[in-house]
């Protein structure tokens, strides 16, 4: 079909227009903004005074380390269950349907209204009464800092492991039936089969959904927000929240916020980049 | 294969004895299943306890069975300023869900049918976005707006949503519309049809289950957005559920849980109404756009 050169660049430009204006400058102008001095909502050049700040600060190294625990242990956890929960799924149960939709509700909500939900099952005795045969009665899971991050990586969890399952689940249905009737022909067990075929027939998908789920856990503020805001002292003080906190409590630092922002930016850069040349890598072995 | 299957084989081969009856193990997996699913949903009915549970219990786990107390709801639903913060949230994810469909789908349908100068570098971008999540350009784009005095419009919060929304969306329809064959829009061309007009004419009554999935699916999104509407919106004219509900739950420092209780379980009613209706949609749009590279 002959068109004029001008109508695909006529259909990409509202896109464009939008992606341009609303993420690719705000993201150049973050840049120019983590070099400004604030003082008094007043911006004067400063350089890299805000990222020699950054280095020597110990809230910001703390914020790091608060979201690289939480990243490992919300990863890790998810992918575990969610691997397992996609080998069930793909068994064709007569109410396999009926059980994915009721694990899928969770990422349908807010995670406003998702952490409010958990506040009450710990503030309200549920959690207590459950632990209370391991960790003694009244124990406050919301007071210790190793108990807040369990509760955020909990609901963090609970909301994202549907969604890692059904990619994997994707992964899964693409493997043939043919290679494991073969491999029952053969002789190999369940176990075998898992870790000889499905494993690293699978291998592209779990990266795929690892670096998805990291980039979650980089990003990762609602929770944060609404169960501790970062509390018991800065404990649960994830970068995201400590970069909120530089615009939205007093003195409004915007340059010192921008350059957190541009970290963040970086983290998430380096784990995209990653993700796009697994798809390739995929794309390309799939194609051979 | 590199080895025929030789006839009588599989006889030779020792064939393991299961350790439990397969029927057994189908009892056992749907028994965890249950359980699981028992205490993932277990947040969601509790609050629906505590919204129906009678007037201020405190912090108590109670809640009732025989009465279902609906004052909380009756409060909410006349109190103005809930109906305005729902109505906002409501033009804001409709807005920025409609304004994302249409975007994306012209400009997937230029990607899937089209080669043209730049639309590689243009490609590669909307996929780069696509991973890059709109918290690390908050903070430029609150201060951009407050330059341009724009903060707390339904202007700003529409198109961010809908600049959220499209390269996933551009993803998910570019998918949509490679699996239509060309032959339809040539065939229009032949009968007289401009490409604009084979394109709104032929492909997109094809392509409507992808428009709906998408739409959907960024409507879910935005209706459920939390962080940006915190940022960006300040005055209570124009604050949205989400926000509102957290403002709500400062105040209140544990008190009236019942109340609070009762308006998560508005918020998150749209969201889960509509994955029910519409649940392989959903499913199928987050699949394309996660793993299709």
């Amino acid at each position: 079909m002959r068109v004029n050169k001008i109508y695909p660049y006529l259909l990409v430009a509202p896109a464009m227009l939008l992606i341009a204006a609303v993420s690719l400058y705000p993201t150049l102008y973050s840049l120019w903004l983590s070099l400004q001095r604030f003082r008094r909502g007043v911006a004067s050049f400063g350089g890299l005074t805000n990222y020699q700040f950054l280095v020597t600060d110990d809230n910001f190294w703390n914020a790091l380390r608060v979201t690289l625990i939480f990243g490992v242990f919300f990863v890790l956890i998810t992918m575990v269950f969610s691997f397992v929960l996609a080998l069930v799924f793909n068994r064709r149960l007569r109410f396999g349907p009926l059980y994915m939709t009721i694990i899928f509700i969770p990422w349908m909500l807010s995670e406003v209204v998702s952490g409010i939900m958990f506040l009450w099952i710990f503030n309200f005795g549920i959690a207590d009464a459950l632990v209370a045969p391991f960790f003694g009665e009244g124990y406050q899971f919301l007071a210790s800092p190793v108990g807040a991050m369990g509760v955020i990586i909990l609901a963090t969890v609970w909301r994202s492991l549907a969604f890692a399952m059904l990619i994997v689940l994707a992964g899964l249905q693409t493997v043939s039936r043919e290679i494991y009737e073969a491999a029952g022909l053969d002789g190999a067990n369940r176990w075998q089969t898992f870790w000889q075929i499905t494993w690293p027939l699978l291998l592209p998908t779990t990266t795929v959904t690892i670096l998805l789920l990291s980039i979650q856990a980089v990003n990762a503020t609602g929770m944060f927000l609404s169960i501790t805001r970062g509390g018991p002292g800065r404990s649960t003080e994830a970068l995201s929240l400590y970069m909120y906190n530089q615009v939205a409590r007093p003195p409004f630092d915007f340059g010192y916020g921008a350059a957190i922002s541009v970290v963040m930016f970086l983290l998430n850069m380096a784990l995209a980049i990653f993700y796009i040349r697994t798809l390739r890598r995929e794309s390309t072995t799939a194609a051979a | 294969m590199a080895v025929t299957p030789i006839e009588g084989l599989a006889k030779t081969t020792t064939i393991r004895k299961p350790l439990i009856s397969p029927r057994l193990e189908l009892v056992l997996v749907n028994a965890l299943l249950i359980a699981l699913c028992a205490a993932v949903i277990f947040p969601v009915i509790y609050a629906v306890l505590v919204s129906v549970r009678p007037d201020k219990l405190g912090p108590t786990m109670a809640f009732s069975l025989d009465t279902w107390f609906f004052g909380h709801y009756t409060r909410l639903l006349s109190s103005d300023r809930f109906l305005r913060y729902i109505l906002n949230s409501a033009i804001n994810s409709i807005g920025g869900a409609a304004l994302t469909t249409v975007c994306a789908a012209m400009a997937g349908y230029a990607f899937a049918r089209f080669r043209f100068r730049g639309g590689n570098l243009m490609l590669g971008i909307v996929l780069g976005l696509m991973m890059l999540p709109g918290l690390t350009n908050l903070i430029p784009l609150y201060k951009l707006a407050s330059d341009l005095e724009i903060r707390d419009t339904y202007f700003l919060m529409i198109i961010t949503y809908a600049a959220y929304g499209i390269p996933f969306g551009i993803w998910v329809m570019k998918n949509f519309f490679e699996s239509i064959p060309r032959e339809l829009e040539e065939a229009a061309a032949v009968d007289g049809a401009t490409p604009f007009q084979g394109f709104l004419r032929v492909v997109v009554p094809i392509a409507v289950p992808g428009l709906i999935s998408v739409f959907l699916l960024n409507f879910v999104y935005n209706w459920n957005d939390f962080l940006t509407a915190l940022l960006l919106l300040s005055s209570t004219e124009m604050k949205t559920a989400t926000v509102g509900l957290f403002d709500f739950q400062n105040q209140l420092a544990g008190n009236e849980s019942e109340l609070l209780a009762a308006s998560c379980v508005i918020i998150m009613l749209p969201g889960i109404a509509l994955f029910l209706a519409a649940r392989r949609a959903f499913f199928q749009s987050m699949v394309e756009g996660a793993v299709k590279g």
